[in-house]
């Protein structure tokens, strides 16, 4: 059973409904028993960091996410804003903590001149290290992006995937069993959900754990 | 590089798909068929003159799309709060736009992006031209003069927290004589968000003229697929072979 967390913040009908025509069983739920009986989790979420990470708290779902990504060691998959929440902390209207897991401040993308914001629309993915989230999808397949900000991640060797929007900056990254994609899967038709499909069909201990760093606690101690 | 986008806008009259011409529904057109595997976005859009009796058909088409399409959904049509987006977030849309309520309470603008964040806020913006020479913004379906100009009207809405345009022209709805770019340039132009222009498209051309003359980052039909048998495969094809970047 996949549990997509529900914080109340953006559109999560759609990842369940990418989830259960992928043929899994997913429930959208934020309590904390029942994410526990999850075999992985989802972390969705558009609109703000501060608000989320709020949210996150008030419902009791930064220690139950603590206990079951740090302790258990389920996987993780955060989309779009749900990825930015796995990075330590965020800089939109202000300065906020995130949860912690990848060493990567959340910054506002500068495009320069001419280059829209939201940057909104089918863009790259670039595939700048292998994962088992690309097993099937080609070189340069297109993603649906909708955001202004974006991970600034600190070690390169946790970026698998870029895009460019007036210069590249990261839109996968993975550490351990913690994947984000900054992109919408569950918006991005095909490869999306062949993505997606990679998430739910992995099998940690064989391949990404074992392929990648594992997870440490973030330097500057636990929200 | 991002692509420019292919937009189709359903409309629905007391819950039933229809075209428009000039913003009034035509029961002419009763099929449809989206090839959502190829369309980059889909907006729906309730144009219901009394929606209460038949908002729940509408919302059932919500989802209903919501489950079967796997691209970004925008929905629109009678939106006055933030409890009609948190319904229509709820039914599955990525996106709501408003349009009269906007320009009846501007600060819906700022309110909902504050909770839901500037990407879920499309301010779909209604236009026409004016003796003046210029153009204004209508409401209430394109019946009411707001006296606004369109490009103060968007900057505003930007500035309010507003992440995208929807750009309608009254005029060119359904007339297929190709978009208003003078007026979808003037909106682009006035804002550094990305723009949408709808109105008018009556062949591929005007596409690429939307993305040329009008600065427009995405350009949106309602009607043109339900008269022709092309796809938005040979739109992108013939966009691809004059030079534009599209999925």
């Amino acid at each position: 059973m996949i549990a997509v967390v529900d914080y109340g913040l953006g559109n999560v009908r759609s990842v369940v409904s990418a989830v259960s025509r992928l043929g899994h069983a997913a429930v959208l739920t934020r309590d904390p028993g029942e994410l526990a009986l999850a075999d992985k989790l989802i972390l969705p979420g558009v609109g703000a960091f501060g608000e989320a990470m709020e949210r996150l708290r008030a419902f009791g779902l930064v220690t139950a996410l603590r206990r079951l990504v740090e302790d258990e060691e389920k996987p993780i998959l955060g989309i779009c804003l749900g990825m930015q929440l796995l990075c330590e902390e965020s800089l939109e209207f202000g300065r906020h903590e995130g949860l912690g897991w990848i060493p990567a401040t959340v910054r506002r993308l500068e495009p320069g001149p001419g280059l829209r914001l939201p940057h909104v629309g089918w863009n790259e993915l670039f595939q700048t290290a292998p994962s088992p989230l690309f097993a099937g999808i080609p070189e340069d397949a297109l993603f649906y992006h909708v955001h202004s900000y974006y991970p600034d991640c600190r070690d390169p060797a946790l970026v698998v995937g870029e895009s460019d929007y007036g210069g590249r900056f990261p839109t996968c990254l993975q550490k351990g069993h913690v994947f984000g994609v900054q992109f919408h899967p569950e918006k991005s038709q095909r490869h999306g959900l062949t993505l997606l499909g990679n998430f739910l069909a992995l099998d940690l201990p064989d391949t990404a754990a074992a392929a990648v760093p594992a997870l440490s606690a973030p330097p500057g101690g636990r929200a | 590089m991002l692509r420019k986008r292919l937009v189709t806008v359903l409309t629905f009259n007391q819950g039933v798909l229809f075209r428009t011409r000039n913003f009034i529904p035509d029961h002419r057109y009763t099929a449809n068929f989206v090839d959502a595997w190829s369309v980059d976005e889909i907006v729906l859009l309730d144009v219901t003159r009394d929606p209460a009796p038949c908002r729940p058909h509408f919302q059932a088409a919500v989802s209903w799309f919501a489950e079967r399409c796997f691209v970004p959904l925008t929905v629109g049509g009678g939106v006055r709060s933030l409890a009609d987006f948190e319904k229509l977030l709820g039914l599955g849309a990525d996106k709501v736009a408003i349009n009269t309520g906007a320009v009846e309470r501007p600060e819906l603008i700022a309110e909902a992006s504050r909770r839901y964040g500037a990407q879920c806020v499309v301010l779909s913006l209604d236009a026409a031209p004016h003796g003046d020479g210029g153009y204004r913004v209508r409401t209430r379906f394109g019946t009411r003069d707001s006296g606004m100009d369109p490009a103060a009207w968007a900057a505003r809405a930007e500035a309010l927290g507003a992440g995208e345009i929807l750009v309608q022209s009254v005029e060119r709805d359904g007339t297929l004589e190709g978009y208003d770019n003078r007026l979808h340039r003037l909106v682009s132009d006035a804002v550094s968000i990305p723009v949408l222009g709808c109105g008018g498209a009556g062949n591929w051309a005007h596409f690429a003229e939307g993305f040329e003359e009008g600065g427009l980052s995405a350009v949106c039909t309602t009607n043109i697929y339900h008269f022709t048998e092309a796809s938005v495969k040979s739109a992108k094809a013939f966009l691809k072979a004059r030079g534009h970047a599209v999925r």
